[in-house]
């Protein structure tokens, strides 16, 4: 293996047809504190009310866990394999998988006077971040850590080739995945055709909603006319995402999916090829019941990294570690540094193609 | 058998040829009240958008067969409702058409993610100069489709082939419903004239229409509905019925007539009787 173990000759980077460039994000599993800041810059930006109460265009869920809705990953959509051509049937998730909008004793607390506690004024069964913190495994090897999620604008998107009215639309300058207002007509074939469940439904417009990706920020449309990233990257206090263009092959995303092939997309076998990738999570070694560290044993399985990343991640976690290693043996990498954001003017590249 | 002279031999054969053409007369009327795709249109001289304006009892309904439409989409084979009962009428300056329809549950509330409302819909040819497709009509032969939801929408469409479909900004359709004993009664209303890619239905021709059924429970929305055929309002002048019908039973008659003439006059021969 190379110095530096990128794969240069094996790159191939698959973007979709009749896209010219294509936005991606990498999420870095091992920085995230589970605060949801970017889910509330998220949702205060897109999703406040009209109907939205129940979408989290952005959330972040404990794995393992059943997740937002609850239970998406066995809701089904996506394709049977990977010659597209014939999608897996879904289901649409119910209200109560989403969670309700609860009405909490705000007002009796602030100017009442009440001395109740603050709590939802009915009996929710579920939410969104349910059960936060959660995890598995048994004292003292639980473990657990934070899956956050937006929608993974998809070189094969399953939503769009579902809808019959061809309502949403993959954005031939960015790949960006986007639901035409003006043609959806409520049918919500998108809803259960996404494996990832971030295709929502409004019952009040009665039409389809989804991620953005923040396009007016990064198309600079924003109140400074300066070009931004997305709100739930910017925002992030540990600024795990790195954000940019999968085919801008001087930048770390291209480097990381491409190259290093440690950062993969969540639940491969789906088929449609998402654009949003994650560093997986590196957890230290169990401890025996008297504290002592067993090196041999992973406190997450690995079958259950597997069941998220596909196989790659073994791989994925091998090249962390060696380089890892290799830091601490005083060598360099350029993949620590990438993974350490040592230059910041890297983590955003939106203006790379600009000039085109 | 009596040996007959040809006066009465005569007498027989022109007996036969008043039969034979009061057959033709008569048994179309016996065989088929109509035509099988007819919708007559009764002139009820009044506002009936009300659904159970008592002046529909005065309008004959016509039964249609449903079945699914194909459509590809998930379940598109699936769905619940295989006949509909259609009865159209006139008064001086509004249509009305009146779809009723099985459905145990009044599916009208779409405020959940899984809650799907009910629907029906009437589909004319834009232009009544050709059939369109029925699968919503195609590119050069659009249809014009009034559109009904259980949350109370109304919609007036336009679209030329599936996934065209694109509402007029003004609808110059009203409909009204019931749901009662487990049917619903729907009554489209619009005025006779109206411009602007809809179909006319000022009463100089007969006018395609088709129908479609969409039950929310069942989940059914979108290319997955229960549809009819293409059927047609019998708006035109009389007589009713398509022209050729009264041709193809001359033709039968006079064919009737001549085999029994030619095989009297056979049987005559073999008799050698005299000419």
């Amino acid at each position: 293996m190379s110095t530096d173990d990128a794969q240069e000759e094996d790159t191939h980077i698959d973007i979709a047809d009749g896209v010219d460039h294509q936005v991606a994000m990498v999420m870095d599993l091992n920085k995230c504190i589970g605060c949801q800041t970017c889910t509330v810059a998220c949702k205060t930006l897109w999703t406040e009310g009209g109907g939205r109460e129940h979408m989290y265009w952005n959330n972040v869920e404990t794995k393992p866990g059943e997740g937002y809705p609850e239970g998406w990953e066995d809701s089904g959509g996506g394709w049977q394999s990977d010659d597209h051509s014939e999608r897996q049937p879904g289901e649409i998730p119910g209200q109560e998988e989403y969670g309700g909008d609860w009405e909490f004793n705000h007002e009796e607390i602030f100017y009442d006077g009440s001395d109740e506690p603050l709590a939802p004024q009915s009996d929710p069964e579920w939410g969104p971040n349910w059960d936060e913190d959660q995890g598995a495994g048994e004292y003292p090897n639980s473990y657990y850590f934070y899956l956050p999620r937006i929608c993974n604008h998809c070189t094969h998107p399953s939503c769009v080739e579902a809808c019959p009215r061809k309502a949403l639309y993959k954005r031939e300058e960015d790949g960006i995945v986007l639901v035409d207002q003006e043609r959806c007509r409520g049918y919500r074939y998108c809803v259960e055709g996404c494996p990832y469940k971030k295709v929502y439904y409004n019952a009040v417009s009665k039409k389809s909603e989804k991620c953005i990706f923040c396009f007016p920020r990064l198309e600079g449309e924003g109140p400074d006319d300066t070009v931004h990233a997305t709100a739930c990257a910017e925002e992030c206090p540990p600024q795990l995402r790195l954000v940019g263009y999968l085919d801008d092959e001087d930048g770390p995303i291209y480097k990381l999916v491409e190259e290093y092939e440690v950062a993969l997309p969540l639940h491969p076998e789906f088929e449609t090829v998402p654009n949003v990738y994650y560093i997986p999570p590196y957890a230290p070694p169990q401890h025996s019941e008297d504290g002592e560290t067993l090196e041999s044993v992973d406190r997450i399985p690995n079958d259950y990294l597997e069941e998220l990343f596909g196989d790659r991640v073994n791989d994925a976690l091998d090249t962390i570690e060696r380089h890892r290693d290799r830091v601490r043996r005083g060598g360099e990498s350029e993949l620590m540094e990438m993974l350490q954001d040592k230059n910041p003017a890297q983590q955003y590249r939106l203006e790379v193609f600009d000039d085109e | 058998m009596a040996r007959e002279g040809p006066a009465q031999s005569w007498l027989a054969v022109t007996a036969l040829v008043v039969l034979a053409i009061a057959v033709a007369a008569v048994v179309p009327s016996l065989t088929s009240a109509r035509p099988a795709n007819e919708v007559p249109v009764g002139d009820v001289g009044a506002n009936a958008s009300d659904p159970a304006a008592e002046s529909w009892t005065t309008v004959p309904s016509v039964e249609m067969a449903l079945s699914s439409a194909p459509s590809g989409l998930p379940e598109a084979g699936n769905v619940s409702a295989d006949h509909a009962r259609v009865r159209a009428a006139t008064n001086d300056s509004h249509v009305f058409v009146r779809v009723s329809w099985d459905d145990a549950t009044a599916d009208r509330n779409t405020s959940g993610p899984r809650a799907f409302a009910d629907a029906v819909a009437v589909q004319f040819p834009e232009n009544e100069s050709a059939r369109p497709p029925i699968a919503m009509g195609g590119t050069d032969n659009r249809v014009n489709v009034w559109y009904w939801t259980g949350d109370e929408r109304t919609e007036e469409l336009l679209a030329g082939g599936a996934g065209t479909t694109t509402d007029f900004e003004r609808t110059t359709v009203s409909t009204e419903a019931v749901h009662e004993e487990g049917e619903w009664h729907v009554t489209f209303t619009r005025e006779a004239a109206a411009a602007g890619n809809r179909t006319a239905l000022s009463g100089e021709q007969d006018i395609d229409l088709s129908i479609a059924v969409w039950n929310g429970s069942y989940d059914e929305r979108a290319g997955r509905k229960a549809v009819s055929e293409w059927h047609y309002l019998a708006m035109g002048p009389g007589p009713q019925g398509p022209p050729y019908e009264t041709i193809l039973w001359t033709v039968a008659g006079l064919a009737i007539l001549l085999t029994t003439v030619v095989t009297i006059e056979g049987v005559r021969r073999t008799r050698g009787e005299p000419t």
